[in-house]
């Protein structure tokens, strides 16, 4: 509803139609990912048949603690970050901060995964912190996942430069879909046209991308600052105000270090610490931190997600040396700040965790429509260059992508389950992907017929969904009674979840062989746009 | 007839707009407040760095006259590298 000259309109329409199509397909990747990275946690604890305890860090935690602070871990007691992983392992990472061999800052130790059971020692890993998270042979899928999202598994930083280009490339597509739009409401309820294959088409991306519109625009910006706020906005901002001196600035950040005092003296009991922080916050922890331990000067730091009717989680510092509660303090500085609220902010609205479940469900729904938007502005473009064999060319492409990614990643899980036994799945994970996509990639080059193409990637792709609960319980995962017994049965929700996607898929597939095209449309006619 | 104003309005949208993007980007810790926890002028920057690409990026494909366009470029490009490479070379 922008009143735009022609000349405008026509740059917006240049600028809309050419970012989705340069970058369209990589973005898709990215969104799609994202989409399904949205569970990353659910997917997680699905692939490992649901997590041993409930809340994990809820267990007493002083005394394997003290044994390994006193042990092997004694020499890495600058700080102790510890939280669960998906299985529900208690994870502990003991570290001193270092610089890494390019200089950078970084945590070096050990990380140890304790049974929340047993509270043994269940693996042991050493190294830098940013080679160690990410490692966890039981979080082989979700982390694999997360990793195409966040930087397309290519190396830092140029990983993070692509998804933060094609973060500005969806903004661009975005907003430009905004200021073209000269009806916008009207559009939110659009009935897709039967009387063209184009128009309807045309409708149908306009109708998905109207509604999608907000969510696309916060997506891409939250998106495009969280790819470059730490490869390029750290080392710029702190190149004009501190000199370049990145620690410096993240002391600021963090909240300026207490005088150091290295007299020795014993931490205090954690648990009763623990059992503080969980009556003030009135809900479990989802990590803590000790830092300095077994000095005068140590903190131990206990987070807790945030509260109903709250977006930001909570921070409570207590004295390591009397066990005091000293105060509850934001994320970053010492007191709240704008800059504190405006950074849990973009987290929380990525993420789409800022009403629980419900808000994630509807984030990956609104996910998977921004997926049809990129994938139907695509073929709207191509079909609108039907008589250019170049384009044309492309045009399988498209299918190929569309359907290849989510086979890719169900080849990812079927490979992850059979690997899983042999602990060979960080190895096996990618490998699964890479041969399903490129199954893919061959089926989409023999198939000649576009439409019988879709037919067949989206039968297969419904059977990949069905037959991911059978492998998972095959391989040795729990199954339903199992699950239902231990209190797992976000795995059966999940199970039933893949089943019903898969059937859906599968029934479309057999509908659209059985009764041909969905709906008659007339020969197309010239189609002027908006 | 070749006409250049299609390659100036590509300059203006791509290394332009990126430059006074991170142009801005940089100068903002000089000038913002810092806030009651002194960190607002660090993460302030990194959150505006997407939205100041987005409105010099539209600005450059919207504004009509390119010679306006191009010396607004330059004025914000200037007034905001200047500072942040003297904190640089200062430091």
């Amino acid at each position: 509803m922008i009143a735009l000259s022609q000349a405008r309109t026509k740059r917006l329409m240049t600028i809309h139609g050419w970012s989705g199509t340069l970058l369209g397909l990589i973005l898709y990747v990215v969104v799609l990912t994202g989409t399904l990275a949205v569970f990353a946690h659910e997917i997680g604890t699905w692939s490992v048949s649901g997590a041993k305890a409930r809340d994990p860090l809820t267990v007493s935690l002083d005394a394997p603690l003290r044994a390994l602070a006193q042990g092997e871990a004694s020499e890495h007691l600058e700080g102790v970050d510890i939280h669960h992983n998906s299985a529900g392992h208690i994870v502990a990472f003991f570290h001193n901060h270092a610089l890494d061999e390019k200089g950078q800052p970084d945590d070096k130790g050990i990380l140890f995964e304790l049974d929340p059971r047993t509270l043994e020692v269940v693996s042991r890993r050493e190294g830098f912190g940013s080679d160690l998270f990410g490692s966890d042979p039981l979080g082989a899928l979700d982390h694999f996942l997360v990793d195409l999202h966040v930087r397309l598994h290519l190396p830092d930083p140029w990983g993070l430069y692509s998804t933060g280009i094609l973060g500005m490339l969806m903004l661009a597509a975005a907003v430009s879909g905004f200021l073209m739009h000269r009806h916008l409401i009207k559009d939110l309820f659009v009935a897709p046209r039967l009387s063209s294959a184009l128009l309807n088409a045309r409708d149908r991306h306009v109708l998905a991308g109207s509604w999608g519109l907000p969510f696309a625009f916060v997506l891409a910006l939250t998106g495009s600052f969280l790819s470059f706020a730490v490869p390029l906005g750290l080392p710029l901002v702190s190149a004009t105000a501190f000199g370049g001196n990145q620690m410096a600035m993240l002391e600021t950040l963090f909240g300026l270090p207490e005088a150091e005092d290295l007299t020795r003296t014993p931490l205090a009991n954690l648990d009763a610490i623990k059992t503080q922080s969980i009556d003030l916050a009135g809900s479990p922890p989802s990590g803590l931190t000790i830092l300095n331990w077994g000095r005068a000067d140590a903190r131990v730091e206990i987070f807790h997600p945030p509260a109903e009717g709250t977006i930001q989680g909570v921070k409570h510092v207590f004295s390591g040396e009397s066990g005091l509660f000293i105060g509850q303090q934001p994320e970053l500085g010492t007191v709240p700040s704008i800059g504190d609220t405006a950074l849990g902010l973009m987290f929380t609205l990525h993420f789409g965790s800022f009403a629980g479940t419900l808000s994630k469900v509807v984030w990956f729904a609104l996910g998977l429509a921004s997926c049809f938007v990129i994938l139907s502005g695509l073929q709207l473009w191509l079909q609108r260059r039907k008589d250019s064999r170049a384009w044309q060319r492309f045009s399988r492409v498209v299918p190929i992508v569309g359907y290849g990614l989510p086979l890719g990643v169900s080849g990812a899980g079927i490979a992850f389950f059979f690997s899983l036994p042999a602990a060979q799945n960080l190895f096996w994970t990618p490998v699964g992907f890479l041969i399903a996509a490129a199954l893919a990639f061959l089926f989409g080059l023999l198939v000649r017929d576009a439409n019988r193409l879709s037919k067949l990637y989206c039968f297969s792709l419904g059977f990949a969904l069905i037959i991911l609960p059978a492998v998972r319980m095959v391989t040795g995962g729990a199954d339903w009674a199992e699950l239902f017994g231990n209190g797992n049965s976000g795995v059966i929700a999940f199970d039933l979840a893949l089943l019903a996607a898969g059937a859906g898929l599968m029934l479309s597939a057999l509908n659209a062989a059985w009764r041909g095209s969905r709906f008659r449309v007339q020969p197309d006619k010239t189609v002027t746009d908006q | 007839m070749w006409s250049p104003k299609p390659l100036i309005r590509i300059l203006l949208a791509g290394p332009a707009a990126l430059a006074a993007a991170l142009a801005a980007m940089a100068a903002m810790p000089l000038w913002l407040p810092s806030g009651t926890a002194g960190i607002d002028n660090l993460i302030l920057p990194l959150l505006l760095f997407p939205v100041i690409w987005s409105l010099t990026f539209f600005y450059a494909i919207l504004e009509e006259n390119l010679v306006r366009g191009s010396i607004a470029f330059a004025a914000v490009i200037t007034v905001n590298a200047v500072p942040a490479v003297l904190a640089i070379q200062g430091s």
